[in-house]
């Protein structure tokens, strides 16, 4: 894999209503600026992102997806973010088996008042995928998932 | 599909960054070919106006508000929509100014995001369908368990507010610990003096015939779920007519049977039947079946010979009975109790006389306990020197690791109790952190500090401290340096924990309780008064260590909860965004039940399904996620909806 010159990922975020999201406004009302790659995408849960979303938003094209959660113990809805831990565990190592790197798919957890860890973790998961490259899919029939060579 | 784009510019704050010349070239090429309105400030009355208007006039199918974050005028442009005549879920929001404009510094680059946003958006509305918000008839009264300063404050506030309440207590009165104290923190009042009033307006005050007031009775099952539950309450006999009984006591006098005490902790004797101390109210005495002669078969009926007031008012008969009532909320506020701290090695606590934990102790400064108020050993001598303990098992990872917030302001009003009753007693406090907050505590420090025998000595680990006794067999604390204080009392300040009994109430509610056994807050700071079950509120030391003045303000608070919840005569809205199983594709896993939070799922095995209740559903979402059967559907938020969205935004 090596990185394309002038390359811009393309990041789907999935934001959780009550910590995350409200995470991305601080931000906004700090005037945090960051890379406008992440596309945001609002869930009242992170509990709620199923991984065929993350595995969806590969095939149609998102060279990285990043789930944003409450902090541990803070879930809006008690322990959402518990399973979005979970599944996320079970997502890397499917990733894994179809040849997705790992670090494309990141789960991290920002509070409503976290507005710079919020731009932070947007830069950060940029500058990783911009420096793995974009991620090529070539569905066949069955319409898997497969990383560049 | 006819979809309606509505650009906010928001003055400069969006158009600065974002071209809705852009967008409006842009929208033309999205799936339904949307119209775009340009407004200036779409949340201003002019421009909700305005939006109004034109939502009456174009009749779009579905809207999309490209404007600010949802978190803000979400709900208000639902309501424009409403007011339009539109179903308010047919409108999808896209942040294009916290989220974009106000982020990206390149407008070229948030102009292309925001395009990006809002052909997600209309992908997405496309799919939305009208939900609607469902109605259901509640009942406004509430149930209380426990009937403490917190138990009491609530039921009596409820009782004015018109509502009517059914209080369950499990001991024989009311007034729950405090009302067996002398005195308390921090102005030295006279406990069962200011909770009097309190208590006489909760028996016989304006509003107490809306209390239905049920002592030596436990909840035993809770069906039903916010606004309709019904609860089963175990009464057990008192076997004295609570109304009919003028506390004169002759019946105790009758009495042959003696046992201990255990309201006094154990300390002095009772009658089967007698009060439950001096002063108690209701000050009705009660019969304890087990000790009462009549367990043993014999024949006895002195105490109900010697009752003046009549035949019926002692009950040797009275047996034990399941009541049923029908409530909308449930007020929990079983307070707490003190941690047994004979588990905290070298205390001397159960092997040692003159060892007392502050419970104990509280009681022996009563003028209503086993010594009425004077402060003897078990020899019963006024002691000359007196050790107290702080922290016994608090701030203490072997035991709780948390601080229980009271004890330092108690053993100061200790201090003050006891050198004015033996102004020449010498105490030696031995503590390991010092907490006195607020404005009023700081006083009973001070006057301690400014005793002239008065000392206080700071420990680290409550590990380095022994009480034991000297070879005349006179009690002794060694500290870590070696430093030996003879005593002749030690009292020990306990770790406060939940009461007795909260293990079986939380299982039989379903309610969750925290990692130390405290019922756990829905938000620790922002819904400290509500439990993670809808309509099962928390007040006072149940949730944890508390003191008077805060559990009086959480009784407040969840009758705030109750009022506001639940009134006569207006049905509870149900939200539709919630979650749903098409019984024909479930398999029947259960992994739904397991996952949710909220209980909110039961599996029905008549149809073997799983069945979502719409009232207690707060539509995370995370069993529409775990179900493999993809069964769930999460209204306003699903699969499709979600990937509709996230393909749009890609396109």
């Amino acid at each position: 894999m090596t990185a394309v010159a002038d390359f811009e990922p393309k990041i789907i975020g999935f934001l959780c209503n009550w910590c995350s999201y409200a995470g991305a406004d601080k931000a906004g009302g700090m005037q945090e600026t960051y890379p406008p790659n992440v596309s945001i995408i609002r869930v009242m849960c992170s509990g709620r992102v199923d991984p065929q979303f993350v595995l969806s938003a590969f095939e149609k094209g998102a060279d990285g997806v990043i789930i944003l959660a409450c902090h541990p113990g803070d879930c809006h809805y008690k322990e959402g973010n518990c399973r979005a831990l979970q599944r996320h565990g079970m997502l890397n190592m499917m990733l894994e088996q179809l040849g997705v790197e790992k670090a494309r798919c990141r789960l991290d957890y920002v509070s409503a008042g976290e507005g710079e860890k919020f731009s932070r973790v947007i830069r950060e998961i940029v500058e990783t995928v911009r420096a793995l490259g974009p991620l090529l899919v070539v569905p066949d029939h069955n319409s898997e998932i497969l990383s560049t060579e | 599909m006819k979809v309606g784009i509505y650009f906010c510019n928001c003055g400069s704050n969006i158009a600065e960054k974002i071209s809705s010349a852009a967008v409006v070239e842009a929208a033309a090429s999205f799936p339904e070919h949307p119209s775009v309105k340009i407004v200036d400030f779409i949340c201003s009355e002019d421009g909700k106006l305005q939006f109004e208007e034109s939502l009456k006039l174009e009749q779009p199918d579905r809207v999309v508000v490209a404007a600010c974050s949802p978190r803000d005028h979400e709900a208000t442009f639902r309501r424009c929509l409403t007011n339009a005549g539109m179903n308010p879920y047919l409108m999808q929001m896209v942040n294009i100014r916290e989220q974009i404009a106000w982020v990206t510094e390149d407008p070229a680059a948030a102009t292309e995001k925001a395009i990006a946003a809002i052909r997600g958006a209309v992908c997405r509305v496309r799919l939305q369908e009208p939900l609607e918000k469902k109605q259901l008839e509640v009942c406004p009264d509430a149930l209380v368990i426990g009937a403490g300063p917190a138990g009491m404050k609530a039921a009596l506030s409820l009782a004015d507010a018109g509502r009517s309440v059914v209080l369950v207590e499990r001991t024989p009165f009311i007034g729950g610990l405090p009302v067996r104290f002398e005195d308390l923190f921090p102005a030295m009042e006279c406990a069962p003096c200011m909770l009097e009033p309190l208590m006489g307006d909760l028996l016989h005050g304006g509003h107490a015939e809306k209390i239905e007031l049920m002592t030596m009775a436990e909840l035993v099952e809770v069906t039903g779920f916010y606004g309709n539950f019904i609860a089963k309450i175990r009464r057990k006999p008192r076997h004295v007519s609570l109304h009919e009984c003028i506390g004169c006591g002759e019946c105790v006098e009758a009495c042959p049977a003696t046992t201990r005490n255990e309201f006094n902790s154990n300390a002095s004797e009772r009658k089967a039947i007698d009060f439950a101390f001096t002063g108690v109210l209701p000050n009705v005495p009660f019969l304890m079946e087990d000790v009462c002669i009549r367990a043993n078969g014999e024949e006895c009926r002195a105490c109900k010979d010697a009752c003046p007031m009549g035949e019926d008012v002692v009950n040797l008969d009275e047996v034990e009975t399941i009541v049923e009532r029908t409530i909308g909320s449930i007020i929990i506020a079983t307070g707490a109790g003190l941690y047994d701290a004979s588990r905290v090695i070298g205390m001397g606590m159960g092997t040692l006389p003159d060892v007392y934990d502050a419970l104990q102790f509280e009681r022996l400064l009563s003028s209503t306990g086993p010594s009425g108020g004077e402060i003897v050993t078990s020899e019963g001598i006024a002691p000359s020197s007196v050790a107290i303990v702080h922290c016994v098992g608090s701030l203490d990872e072997d035991h709780k690791p948390y601080c229980s917030g009271i004890c330092c302001q108690y053993a100061f009003k200790f201090n003050h109790l006891i050198t004015a009753k033996l102004p020449e007693v010498s105490i030696t406090h031995y503590h390991r952190e010092l907490v006195v907050p607020g404005k009023e505590a700081h006083a009973l420090l001070r006057h301690a500090t400014g005793h002239k025998n008065t000392s206080l000595k700071r420990y680290s680990n409550i590990k380095d401290l022994a009480v034991t006794h000297d070879n005349s067999g006179r009690l002794q604390v060694v500290d870590a340096t070696g430093d030996v204080t003879s005593v002749d009392m030690v009292i020990l300040c306990p770790a406060v924990i939940p009461a007795e009994g909260v293990d079986k109430l939380s299982a039989l509610l379903d309610v969750s309780r925290d990692s130390f056994g405290f019922f756990q807050e829905l938000h620790g700071r922002l819904d400290a008064a509500q439990s993670t079950l809808k309509g099962i509120y928390l007040a006072g030391a149940c949730q944890e260590p508390m003191d008077i003045r805060s559990a009086m303000l959480e009784g407040m608070a969840s009758v705030g909860h109750t009022l506001a919840g639940l009134q006569p005569g207006r049905m509870i809205e149900i939200e539709p965004a919630t979650a749903e199983v098409d019984e024909t594709r479930c398999a029947g896993c259960r992994l739904c039940v397991s996952v949710c939070p909220y209980h909110a799922i039961t599996f029905d095995s008549e149809h073997n399904a799983s069945h979502i209740n719409a009232v207690l559903c707060r539509g995370c979402g995370t069993c529409v996620t775990a179900c493999p059967a993809g069964a769930i559907t999460g209204h306003h938020f699903t699969n499709e909806q979600i990937m509709a969205e996230m393909e749009g935004v890609l396109k």
